[in-house]
């Protein structure tokens, strides 16, 4: 637990963070909106007593509600792991600045971000999926994913497989196949 | 199986072929043969027989040539057995693996598995792909190796033919092989094969020009160019051979001559760390088998000439310090019932001789069947031994066949070595080594030698 | 083979007549209309590769031969490497390939031999396991997280584990955390044995991967007797270990650190005297330390290029403070400086497994913790040095027994991701040097 670094971030940052300095164990975590991002880490960067050079990871999180953009950092200054959550991004059209600006290895960690969540980040010159194929329609690490929805609509929906070349194609067209549900005892 | 038999015979009722066995359409196939060559041999033997044998004795050079190219033909496949056996054995003992130990004793009928297994594979060429050159161009490049031991004088009077240009020869042959590797990375329509073609065809032409001037002094030492005289320039004793006379041109040779055949530390072309396997990579069946065989017939040619130009070919290191005729023993005198009666009482007799042995050094744990069994193998192998041993000493030719065959599978089992432990150098560092290092050394071991040669006749 | 100009390029097709009966949900997706028969499906038009209707190459034609993706490009850098310039051509050096570290498809533009740009594709084992482990209970956690980095799974345990123990507030066992570190290390050395005999096979040489091999499997068996399995080990666990030192694992343990450092000597003299090898490597694929930096590159491409962060020196968790090792530097860069810097990790590692074995203390290793875990609601974020850099985990609770969100950050894709800088300007040839000696591993790069 570092309290010289909380006396630094608000020093440095006070006006931009949403919420007071939440500091636990070794993490230290601040809250920031989407928009403030880039200023943020830039001063989290550059700034001379803080230098949080080392991008340790970006993560995206579906909470349910919202969504974050979690950014963890390093820095030879402080003995904790600093954690940026940019929180408030809407679950219809998430959208954040990109980090790419200040590290380009962000480029791969949004583009997973984007995969899997959706996540629109702005300023990235790369922003296509990464793990999914190109035309891949859904977003698998949210909360309202659904796998056999994302089944039907995939390009191999209606395709018969050769194995059960009897089989209705399609959940259209067999009502009783689709989703299983476990017997309830 | 009877039943079938019995149907065939009564007159091929509707579905007798489909239950035929194995064996039984193994008997028709040798019925046909038997019957069907009988039928056109005989006469033509008998009409045609003594005006073939007439011209035959009219022109029999052309009749040495064609026995030379069918005999070459013919050996090279079980060459190529044994050295892709040997790779496959060394390479895995300096792995500290076992390498094949299962199909035949220590696994010697790898090989042999190897090419039913080529020759079992699906026929097929990529889409795309120019049908006939694909075709055409492992048969190119294995052709081009082949021909090149048409000049190798294996022992004293055993030569395919002495040409006069015989080195020259040799390597112009040896330069074939760039067509067909050109032809395999072009035809197959794979970047890959482009680009492994491509680099393979750079090699191997940057490597020829070290590779043929290194020879040059020996050329100028000798005055000829066929090697025959050449070996019979080495004839004496180890201290005449051209190693000793010319070692920067043993070392050009050697390198370039790796280079020559693709092998590693040269074999960027099939580096299957980065192109797959270069041009061969649509290959598959016959036509790769094809490709592997050029390889290592490669590998035989170049460490034959190697031995050839550098260590005396078939020449001993040594001369026998004593006289070699065994004309007092003359293997007639004892006739065909002689030699019926020594091979099977001396071979009984030998072996219970051995079975003895074997029980007195093994103990209870050998019955009889057993020792004698080992007893038997014991003494063919010694019954083979001494006769090899009587050959060597009687037979020039087989002394020659033997020093050759050594020496060449001794640069066979370096060239094995240096696959088992070296990296792989890089494309342009490859070209680099053969324009700027190479190059200038052999040029410079040809001055020398012919400052040499102007120096000591003054 | 013809180069196809970008004007030719394949787009994906507007939903044609044919779709009589599309289903309800297709409005953005491609129409998935039943066929009469096959030769239908020559004449419609498809909208990817991956489309499974897309079955015989003949029904399509040559022109799709191209393993570029023909829908449009999205994205700028997209169209700036998939426009091709005079004299250079796309080659796919596709997930089955026998030297990429896995199932990695790096699409080049090349002229000639000359790499121009490079782009790699992921997602060939992509196994959702973030997703998986959201509806897993946290045992479960730990046997999803295995194979991400299979050749050195430990590492991937110990940081799952560790946000979970924070969130837990549990303290582990100080014999559990030296058993950690001390099968941590033996495997870190496993790996980095095989990273050798891995570089030296994709540079052509034979030999040492199998002395690799013999190196790994003799640690591998150790801890099979260990922890009952050689590769995928779920050996740790939330609050410690699952299982005790036993006699078999000391004496071969004991047997194996007698000969440890000569051994390593020993496979070292395989290849660093080695001409050819040298010249592979040496100046090849130079990552300075700033372009090192701003990848967020880890490990022992980061401290090959200068910069001495060790999550266990920088960050320390477990037992590191106290243990004495140093962390070896190197100002090079290149892929020379790559490898020798692992053989230095490894001789510093048998110094760690020398000093916890000395050290060992008595006492429990697993800490008291009843059988339904709930961590308190909450987020926590760990990370290890494993053999390939930070491997760090942001674990979310919200008190249930399966974890919210599981965020694993795995070192391999950032270091794979600086090679799109470092390939381009090398020749084909280095491409092999350079990949492996960044050592990724594409189990965790797909997660």
């Amino acid at each position: 637990m570092d309290r010289s670094l909380k006396t630094r971030l608000d020093a440095r940052l006070g006006a931009l963070l949403r919420e007071p300095v939440y500091q636990r164990n070794d993490e230290t975590e601040i809250r920031v909106d989407p928009g403030n991002v880039p200023e943020v880490l830039t001063i989290l960067h550059d700034a001379v007593d803080l230098r949080f050079e080392i991008l340790a990871d970006l993560a995206g999180v579906d909470t349910g509600e919202v969504m974050q953009v979690v950014y963890h950092l390093w820095s030879p200054k402080s003995s904790d792991w600093l954690r940026v959550i940019a929180d408030g991004l809407s679950r219809e059209d998430p959208r954040a600045p990109s980090a790419t600006f200040l590290w380009t290895g962000a480029e791969w960690l949004e583009r997973e971000a984007y995969d899997m969540f959706g996540i629109i980040f702005e300023g990235n010159r790369d922003l296509r999926r990464i793990f999914m194929p190109a035309d891949y329609t859904s977003f698998p690490l949210r909360k309202d994913f659904l796998l056999p929805d994302d089944a039907a609509r995939s390009p191999g929906a209606g395709v018969r497989h050769v194995e059960r070349s009897q089989a209705p194609a399609t959940v259209a067209d067999d009502p009783s196949a689709g989703i299983r549900r476990a017997p309830v005892s | 199986m009877r039943p079938a038999l019995f149907s065939f015979l009564k007159g091929l009722p509707r579905g007798a072929w489909d239950r035929t066995t194995l064996w039984d359409r193994l008997l028709v196939l040798v019925i046909v043969l038997l019957v069907g060559g009988a039928v056109t041999t005989i006469p033509a033997l008998i009409f045609g027989g003594p005006p073939a044998l007439d011209f035959a004795g009219a022109n029999l050079p052309f009749f040495r040539f064609l026995a030379a190219a069918t005999g070459i033909l013919v050996l090279t496949i079980p060459t190529a057995f044994v050295i892709i056996y040997l790779e496959l054995k060394v390479i895995a003992r300096m792995n500290l693996r076992v390498g094949p130990n299962r199909v035949g004793p220590w696994g010697a009928a790898m090989s042999v598995i190897h090419g039913l297994k080529v020759l079992t594979k699906e026929d097929f060429a990529p889409t795309g792909a120019d049908v006939g050159v694909f075709t055409m161009a492992p048969v190119i490049t294995f052709l081009a190796s082949v021909m090149t031991l048409l000049v190798i004088p294996f022992a004293p009077g055993i030569f395919g033919q002495d040409l006069n240009l015989g080195l020259l020869y040799f390597f112009a042959m040896g330069g074939l092989t760039v067509l067909g590797l050109l032809l395999a990375g072009w035809s197959s329509f794979n970047k890959y094969s482009i680009l492994g073609g491509l680099r393979s065809a750079a090699q191997i032409i940057s490597y020829e020009i070290p590779l043929t001037l290194s020879v040059v002094g020996i050329i100028l030492l000798t005055g000829t160019m066929s090697l025959n005289h050449i070996v019979g320039a080495q004839s004496g004793s180890a201290l005449d051979w051209f190693a000793f006379k010319q070692p920067l041109a043993l070392v050009i040779f050697f390198i370039a001559a790796t280079a020559e055949a693709n092998r590693t530390p040269f074999d960027m072309t099939e580096a299957d760390s980065e192109i797959v396997a270069g041009f061969a990579t649509e290959y598959s069946g016959m036509r790769f088998g094809f490709f592997f065989f050029a390889e290592y017939v490669n590998v035989f040619i170049v460490s034959a000439l190697a031995a050839t130009l550098f260590f005396g070919g078939w020449t001993a290191p040594f001369n026998w310090p004593w006289a070699m005729n065994l004309n007092a023993f003359n293997p007639y005198s004892l006739g065909f019932f002689g030699w019926a009666g020594v091979i099977l009482v001396g071979g009984f007799l030998g072996a219970q001789l051995m079975a003895v042995l074997i029980r007195l050094v093994g103990g209870r744990d050998w019955n009889w069947w057993g020792a004698m069994t080992l007893g038997s193998l014991v003494v063919a192998v010694l019954a083979i031994g001494a006769l090899g041993l009587a050959a060597f000493i009687a037979f020039d030719w087989v002394r020659g066949l033997t020093w050759f065959m050594a020496k060449t599978y001794f640069f066979v089992f370096v060239f094995i070595w240096m696959r088992a432990t070296l990296p792989r150098v890089r494309v342009d560092q490859l070209m680099g080594f053969a324009w700027k290092w190479l190059l200038p050394a052999a040029l410079l071991n040809l001055f020398v030698t012919a400052t040499v040669i102007v120096l000591v006749n003054r | 083979m013809p180069e196809r100009p970008a004007s030719a390029r394949r787009r994906p097709a507007a939903p044609t007549a044919q779709t009589a009966d599309s289903t309800a949900s297709s409005a953005a997706a491609p129409d998935s209309a039943q066929y009469a028969s096959l030769d239908d499906v020559s004449s419609a038009q498809y909208a990817s590769l991956d489309d499974p209707r897309v079955m015989l190459d003949r029904d399509i034609g040559a022109d799709l031969f191209e393993p570029i993706p023909p829908f449009p490009t999205t994205t700028e850098r997209e169209s700036e490497f998939y426009s091709l310039r005079d004299g250079e051509m796309f080659l796919n050096l596709g997930p089955h390939h026998p030297a990429t570290h896995g199932v990695l498809r790096l699409v080049m533009k090349l002229s000639g031999e000359q790499i121009v740009d490079v782009d790699p594709v992921l997602g060939y084992l992509h196994r959702g396991v973030e997703k998986i482990c959201e509806n897993s209970d946290y045992y479960h956690v730990i046997d999803q997280v295995d194979p991400l980095e299979y050749l050195s799974s430990l590492f991937q345990e110990w940081a799952a584990v560790l946000p979970f123990e924070k969130l837990m507030d549990v303290q582990v066992p100080r014999r559990a955390e030296y058993i950690r570190v001390l099968t941590g290390e033996l495997l870190r050395i496993s790996s980095h044995t095989l990273f050798q005999g891995f570089l030296a096979l994709d540079l052509g040489g034979l030999a040492p991967i199998l002395y690799s091999f013999i190196e790994r499997d003799e640690i591998v068996e150790m801890l099979a007797s260990l922890t009952g399995a050689r590769m995928l080990f779920n050996y740790y666990r939330i609050g410690g270990v699952n299982g005790d030192l036993n006699h078999e694992f000391m004496s071969r343990l004991g047997d194996w650190m007698s000969r440890a450092l000569k051994q390593t000597e020993a496979n070292a003299t395989l290849l660093n005297g080695n001409e050819i090898f040298a010249r592979r490597t040496r100046g090849v694929g130079v990552l300075d330390r700033d372009t090192a930096l701003r990848y967020g590159v880890t490990g022992g491409n980061l401290r090959a290029s200068g910069v001495p962060f060790d999550v266990r020196r920088a960050h320390p968790y477990s037992i590191y403070p106290e243990l004495e090792f140093n962390i070896p530097t190197r100002e090079e860069g290149d892929s020379l400086a790559r490898y020798l810097i692992r053989l230095d990790e490894i001789r510093e590692s048998i110094r760690i497994i020398d000093q916890c074995l000395h050290n060992m203390p008595d006492g429990p290793i697993m800490a008291k913790l009843p059988r339904l875990l709930r961590p308190r609601p909450g987020r926590a974020w760990a990370a290890v040095e494993s053999p390939r850099g930070m491997l760090g985990t942001y674990a979310i609770s919200d008190g249930s027994d399966q974890p919210f969100r599981f965020r694993i950050h795995d070192p391999s894709l950032l270091n794979l991701e600086v090679a799109s800088t470092l390939l381009p300007g090398n020749l084909l040839a280095d491409t092999m040097a350079i990949v492996s000696s960044l050592d990724p591993v594409m189990g965790g790069i797909d997660k």
